[in-house]
C-alpha cells in the first residue's frame, strides 16, 4: 500500500535522484543490518562456546561419577571422590532464602519511594539504595565475617541452641555449631546484597506506570493500597521478572561474600545453621589448589550445573507468570 | 491565543440553576499550582440530573476546575484549592466548616467527612485518554464495584451488563467479556471507562474531554450514552467541541484565564452570548 502510493507519487513528481539516493541508502542499510546482526551473533557464539567448553571440561568428572555426582555429598579431593549434592543444595537454599527475605522488602521500599514518600526524601533514599548496590561484595563478606557472624552466634544461635529441643522440628532446623558461619547468615548477607538491585529496578518499573492509569484508579475511589496492589503491581508484573532474575542471578553466583561466611563445608547441610558451601564458593576455594585432572573437571562440571540452575530459574520464572493475558 | 485581555475583566454573567437543584456548588474557588494561581474566585453551580458543560480556550482552567470536584489534584503535593466546594451539604475543602446548605439538593447517604476515597466513589471521573485497567472487560467494571460493595457473582453479572448497556457498549462486547479491555478500540475503551465509572453508582460523573481522541461515530455513540445517563446521574463535562456542548448540555460555563465569565442555560448561552469574550469564542474569533 505504502509502496504503491510512493510509486504513484514518484511517477507524478520525479524530483529525487533515484539512482544515487536508493543505492546509498541501500548500502548503508546493509552495513547497519550487518553490524547489528553480528553484534547479536557474537553474543550467541560466546554463549554456545561457553556451554561447549563447560561440557568438554566437566565431562571426565560427569562420566566418571555419573548420577552420583549430583546425589552424593561425599566431596573428598584426597580420595578423588566428588559428589556435589552439598554445594548444589547450598546454592539453591541460600539463593532461595535470600530471595524470600529480599523480595518483599524490596517491593516495599520501591512502593514507598514511588507512592508515599515526599519527592525530596525519595530521591535521597533512592540514592542511598543505589549506593548500597555499588558496595563491592568483598566488603559485605568481611562485614559478615567480622560483625554479623559473631553477633549472630552469640545472640541468635546460642539462645536457640540452649532453648530448643534438639529432637523437635525447629530444633533440627535451627541448631548447628554456633560459630555464625552458616547457610542462614550467608543468605542474610546475600539478601542485603541483592536488596538494592531489586528495589532499584522495581522503583524504575513503578515509575513507568502512566499517570493517567494511577489517576483513573484513584478517581474510582481506590485507596493508595488498592491502587498499588490492584493496578500498579499487576501493571509491572511482567517486567518485574527482570528485577527478580537480576537478584536471583546475583544470589546464585555470588562468590566472595558467601565464601567468607558460609563455613565452606562440603557435607550436606541438615539445618539452616549448619555450615555449608555453594557452587561458586567451592570453585573459588579450590581452583588454585586443584591438582588432579578429575578435581579440575569436577569443578568445571560444577560450573556447568550453576549455569543450568540459572537458566532453569529464568525459564521457571517465565513459566510461573505465564503468557501475557491482558 | 489572540484576544483582548480587557475582556477577561468583563463582569461575569451568571444565570445559575435554583439553589434547590444544585448537587455541587462551588463558591469563590481559588486554585494554585504551587505559586501559580490557576483559578480566580470561580463559582460553579451544578444542577442535579443535568449536563453541565465547561468550555473555553486551552489553559483557561476548565480541566483544573473539573479536577477539583473529586479532589484528584490531592495526589500532587503543591496543588491546593481554597474556597468552598459544597457537595451534598458538606464543604469538601474543609470538613469542619459549617455551611448552611439546607436549601441545596441533598441525596443523603453517608457523609464524606474528609474521606477522599469515598468522595471519589460518589463523584466519578472519566479522563481524556481512555484508561482501561490491564484486566478483562468484565474485571474492569467489577474491580470498582468490589472496592465499595460485596456482591454475589450473579449480582455482579447484572451490574456489568447494566453498566455496559447504559454506556452503549454491551452489544459490541457481550461475547468477549473475558478478553482484555486494552484490546478494544479507542471509542469502545472510552465507553468502557464510562461503564466502569457508572457501575459504582456515583451521583456525579465528571468527564474531561472524553471525546477528544474519538472519531465522529464513536463520539456520537458516547454522546447518546451521556444523554441517556442524565436521568440517573449528574454530569459535568469539559469539552473543546462547542457543537458537542450545545448538543448535549443543559448549562454551559465559559471560562477564560481562570475565571468563570459566563454561566447560563445552554439554550440561551449559545444562541446569544452576553459577554463579548464568549461571543468571540463561540464565533471562532479566538481559541
Amino acid at each position: 500500500m505504502a509502496e504503491a502510493i510512493a510509486a504513484t507519487a514518484g511517477e507524478m513528481a520525479p524530483r529525487v535522484d533515484d539512482s544515487r539516493g536508493v543505492s546509498r541508502a541501500g548500502r548503508n542499510d546493509t552495513i547497519f543490518h550487518g553490524l547489528c546482526f553480528s553484534a547479536a551473533m557474537v553474543l550467541m557464539a560466546t554463549l554456545v562456546g561457553l556451554i561447549i567448553s563447560l561440557i568438554i571440561g566437566g565431562w571426565p568428572a560427569l562420566s566418571h561419577f555419573g548420577l552420583k555426582f549430583f546425589v552424593s555429598s561425599e566431596w573428598n579431593p584426597v580420595t578423588d571422590e566428588y559428589g556435589a549434592a552439598g554445594p548444589i543444595v547450598g546454592t539453591l537454599v541460600t539463593a532461595l532464602l535470600a530471595m524470600m527475605m529480599a523480595l518483599p522488602l524490596a517491593v516495599g521500599i520501591a512502593v514507598f519511594l514511588v507512592e508515599f514518600c515526599p519527592k525530596s526524601i525519595a530521591n535521597t533514599v533512592a540514592a542511598a539504595v543505589e549506593l548500597l548496590a555499588g558496595i563491592p561484595s568483598i566488603v559485605y563478606g568481611m562485614w559478615g565475617l567480622f560483625v554479623l557472624a559473631p553477633w549472630f552466634s552469640q545472640h541468635v544461635q546460642m539462645p536457640l541452641l540452649m532453648s530448643l529441643d534438639p529432637e523437635s522440628f525447629w530444633g533440627r532446623l535451627l541448631t548447628g555449631v554456633p560459630n555464625g558461619a552458616n547457610i542462614f547468615t550467608a543468605s542474610l548477607i546475600l539478601a542485603v546484597m541483592i536488596l538494592p538491585f531489586i528495589a532499584t529496578v522495581f522503583r524504575e518499573l513503578l515509575l513507568t506506570v502512566p499517570t493517567y492509569v494511577r489517576e483513573a484508579a484513584y478517581g474510582m475511589g481506590c485507596t493508595p493500597f488498592e491502587v498499588v496492589r490492584a493496578i500498579m503491581l499487576p501493571y509491572v508484573q511482567r517486567s518485574a521478572i527482570g528485577a527478580v532474575m537480576l537478584g536471583l542471578g546475583r544470589a546464585l553466583g555470588e562468590t566472595m561474600a558467601v565464601t567468607f561466611i558460609i563455613g565452606n563445608s562440603h557435607a550436606m547441610p541438615h539445618s539452616l545453621f549448619d555450615s555449608g558451601s555453594t557452587i561458586a564458593s567451592t570453585i573459588a576455594n579450590e581452583f588454585t589448589e586443584a591438582t588432579g585432572d578429575l578435581h579440575i573437571s569436577a569443578l568445571i562440571a560444577l560450573g556447568l550445573v550453576l549455569f543450568i540452575i540459572t537458566f532453569a530459574a529464568l525459564a521457571a520464572a517465565r513459566l510461573l507468570l505465564g503468557k501475557e493475558k491482558y | 491565543m489572540n484576544f483582548d485581555v480587557s475582556q477577561a475583566d468583563t463582569p461575569s454573567v451568571m444565570v445559575p440553576p435554583p439553589l434547590a437543584d444544585r448537587v455541587i456548588d462551588v463558591r469563590g474557588l481559588n486554585f494554585y499550582y504551587g505559586k501559580n494561581q490557576a483559578l480566580f474566585n470561580v463559582d460553579l453551580p451544578v444542577a442535579r440530573h443535568q449536563i453541565t458543560a465547561l468550555i473555553g480556550p486551552s489553559g483557561c482552567g476548565k480541566s483544573t476546575m473539573l479536577r477539583t470536584l473529586n479532589k484528584i489534584y490531592d495526589l500532587y503535593p503543591g496543588q491546593r484549592a481554597e474556597g468552598q466546594i459544597l457537595f451534598n451539604g458538606e464543604n469538601m475543602l474543609n470538613a469542619k466548616e459549617k455551611v448552611d446548605t439546607s436549601q441545596m439538593a441533598n441525596a443523603g447517604g453517608v457523609p464524606i467527612n474528609g474521606d477522599t476515597a469515598r468522595l471519589r466513589a460518589r463523584v466519578g471521573m472519566v479522563f481524556q485518554r481512555p484508561t482501561p485497567f490491564p484486566m478483562s472487560i468484565y474485571e474492569n467494571i467489577a474491580f470498582g464495584v468490589r472496592l465499595h460493595r460485596n456482591v454475589s457473582r450473579a449480582e455482579m453479572d447484572e451490574i456489568v451488563e447494566t453498566s455496559l448497556t447504559r454506556s452503549a457498549l454491551w452489544d459490541e462486547v457481550k461475547d468477549k467479556l473475558d478478553t482484555s479491555g486494552l484490546g478494544l478500540s479507542g471509542g469502545q475503551q472510552q465507553r468502557l471507562c464510562v461503564a466502569r465509572g457508572i457501575a459504582v453508582e456515583p451521583e456525579v460523573l465528571l468527564l474531561d474531554e472524553p471525546a477528544s481522541a474519538l472519531d465522529p461515530l464513536s463520539t456520537a455513540k458516547l454522546e447518546t450514552a451521556l444523554m441517556e445517563l442524565k436521568s440517573s446521574f449528574t454530569i459535568v463535562i469539559v469539552t473543546h467541541n462547542l457543537q458537542q456542548a450545545a448538543r448535549i448540555s443543559d448549562y454551559t460555563g465559559f471560562m477564560l484565564l481562570g475565571k468563570m465569565v459566563e454561566f447560563r442555560p445552554s439554550s440561551d448561552a449559545f444562541v446569544k452570548p452576553e459577554t463579548a469574550a464568549m461571543r468571540d469564542y463561540v464565533t471562532g474569533r479566538y481559541g
